[in-house]
């Protein structure tokens, strides 16, 4: 009987061991990214490894939700959003170490559709031909990419006889899964998304012609997060030479 | 107020409740009546929606039964449009999603029905048909009762599948709980306390409404 609890004792104990090497161990920073950058953290998170040794811990969402999220408290040690507003939100709050939201890079919005689809050639034309059924957009309140193509279409009159056919996803990322599974057959999405190297395979993308506002993408260090100095940090980096040199080859713009 | 979605909420769950009891009834009956290894099979497919997520139902809605699949493409040859982003989709997903919730009271309330009642019935030349229909059905029917409004509420709260399939569309497709959603993302707290409180109000009445039926009768299935 005694050795029976022996072993359940030692069992709970080996579990809380095993629970708690996630707790140790790598420096770690908790940055909150825009869906749009999903197709582009991986890289950054392995430059910044490689020079600092601190690991990202990356968390993917629409600007809106993450920041909702970093209002209510979430645990982010830097928000790298797809726009201006909603990082200025968090700013606004008094949770932001800066006085205003960073800018750190310029977004682009394109069309995409998959290659195998029979309406050819993808430009904005196609948006009102018939054959078009349904096309994929991001929320036009949460997700800064889908005001961009809500902009695009007011300005091109066409928003009207797009809209029955408009799909509505969470974010960027969803709406380019909407478009790669079938289910419609093009969507506005992030150049950052279209040139992915799956996406790239699977498909092709249109430039919407520059007439939304521009997609300036800014970010905040949180301040009350235990990393404040490796957050500001972090964001230096995103603005050297070395990283913004390298932003157009994941479809961004450097604001350099 | 968000009429629309609220209506649209309730044509969902009310005909999810309708197709589900239809087919959960001789499913259940089915189950109910033998033992052995094909039914715990069927009882363990059908327990499945309790325990996965839903994101696991919206994959297989958005990409098994998608365009680029064979399935897929003659669903959408009968419908004239994938299931996607369409009403039909979002009843296919909530069928498969509160099916535990139709299937199990009915099993449990089957089986609750003494062995003798049947062959008391069978005894004064009642088919089998007729059997359950006249005799079994009547006694079970507080889990029907049960059945029905489980399946109604989880899909007024069903959340996963809708977000992953539904494409938000207005009076397609954009539930209560998308609405609710929204509100929060759009930091409009007032909207989604209203919103929340719809929810909360027809859960609470729903399920007010089976326990009060058992207050009533006693927990006897009957």
């Amino acid at each position: 009987m005694k050795l029976g609890y022996m072993k359940w004792a030692l069992g709970v104990a080996l579990l809380a061991a095993w629970c708690g090497v996630g707790a140790q161990g790598q420096k770690k920073l908790r940055v909150f990214a825009a869906s749009d950058l999903q197709p582009v953290m991986p890289a950054f998170a392995y430059g910044y490894e490689k020079k600092t040794g601190i690991k990202l811990q990356v968390s993917f969402g629409s600007s809106s939700t993450l920041a909702t999220q970093i209002l209510n408290g979430a645990p982010a040690d830097v928000f790298l959003a797809a726009d201006f507003v909603f990082p200025e939100k968090v700013v606004a709050a008094g949770l932001a170490v800066e006085k205003s939201a960073v800018p750190y890079a310029v977004g682009t919005l394109v069309l995409w559709s998959r290659k195998d689809s029979p309406i050819k050639p993808l430009s904005v034309d196609l948006l009102t031909d018939a054959r078009v059924t349904r096309v994929a957009v991001a929320d036009e309140f949460h997700a800064p990419y889908g005001r961009a193509a809500y902009a695009a279409m007011r300005w091109l009159k066409i928003e009207e006889k797009v809209k029955p056919k408009l799909v509505k996803a969470e974010n960027v990322s969803q709406a380019a899964q909407f478009v790669e599974s079938g289910n419609a057959q093009m969507g506005f999405v992030s150049l950052t998304t279209a040139m992915s190297a799956h996406m790239k395979d699977v498909g092709t993308y249109a430039t919407v012609p520059a007439i939304y506002p521009k997609i300036k993408q800014c970010a905040v260090v949180m301040v009350k997060s235990p990393n404040v100095e490796e957050g500001k940090r972090f964001l230096e980096w995103m603005l050297t030479p070395e990283v913004q040199g390298h932003l157009a080859e994941f479809g961004l713009t450097s604001v350099r | 107020m968000e009429r629309e979605a609220l209506l649209l909420t309730l044509r969902l769950a009310a005909m999810t409740t309708v197709v589900l009891v239809a087919l959960a009834v001789p499913l259940a009956w089915w189950i109910a009546s033998g033992r052995g290894w094909g039914r715990a099979a069927v009882q363990a497919l059908v327990a499945l929606p309790l325990v996965l997520p839903p994101t696991v139902i919206g994959f297989y809605l958005l990409v098994g039964l998608g365009p680029l699949t064979g399935v897929g493409r003659a669903i959408a040859g009968v419908l004239g449009h994938p299931l996607a982003f369409s009403f039909a989709g979002l009843l296919v997903g909530s069928v498969i999603y509160s099916l535990p919730f139709a299937v199990q009271p009915l099993v449990a309330g089957f089986r609750g029905v003494e062995r003798e009642y049947g062959e008391a019935a069978a005894g004064i030349g009642m088919t089998p048909a007729a059997t359950f229909l006249r005799v079994v059905l009547p006694m079970a029917r507080g889990s029907l009762a049960a059945a029905a409004v489980l399946t109604f509420t989880h899909t007024v709260g069903e959340f996963g599948v809708v977000l992953m399939v539904g494409g938000n569309i207005p009076g397609v497709t954009r539930t209560m709980a998308l609405v609710l959603f929204d509100q929060v993302q759009d930091f409009d707290y007032a909207a989604a306390n209203r919103t929340a409180g719809v929810l909360v109000l027809v859960a609470m009445v729903g399920l007010l409404g089976l326990y009060g039926r058992w207050m009533r009768r006693g927990f006897d299935g009957g």
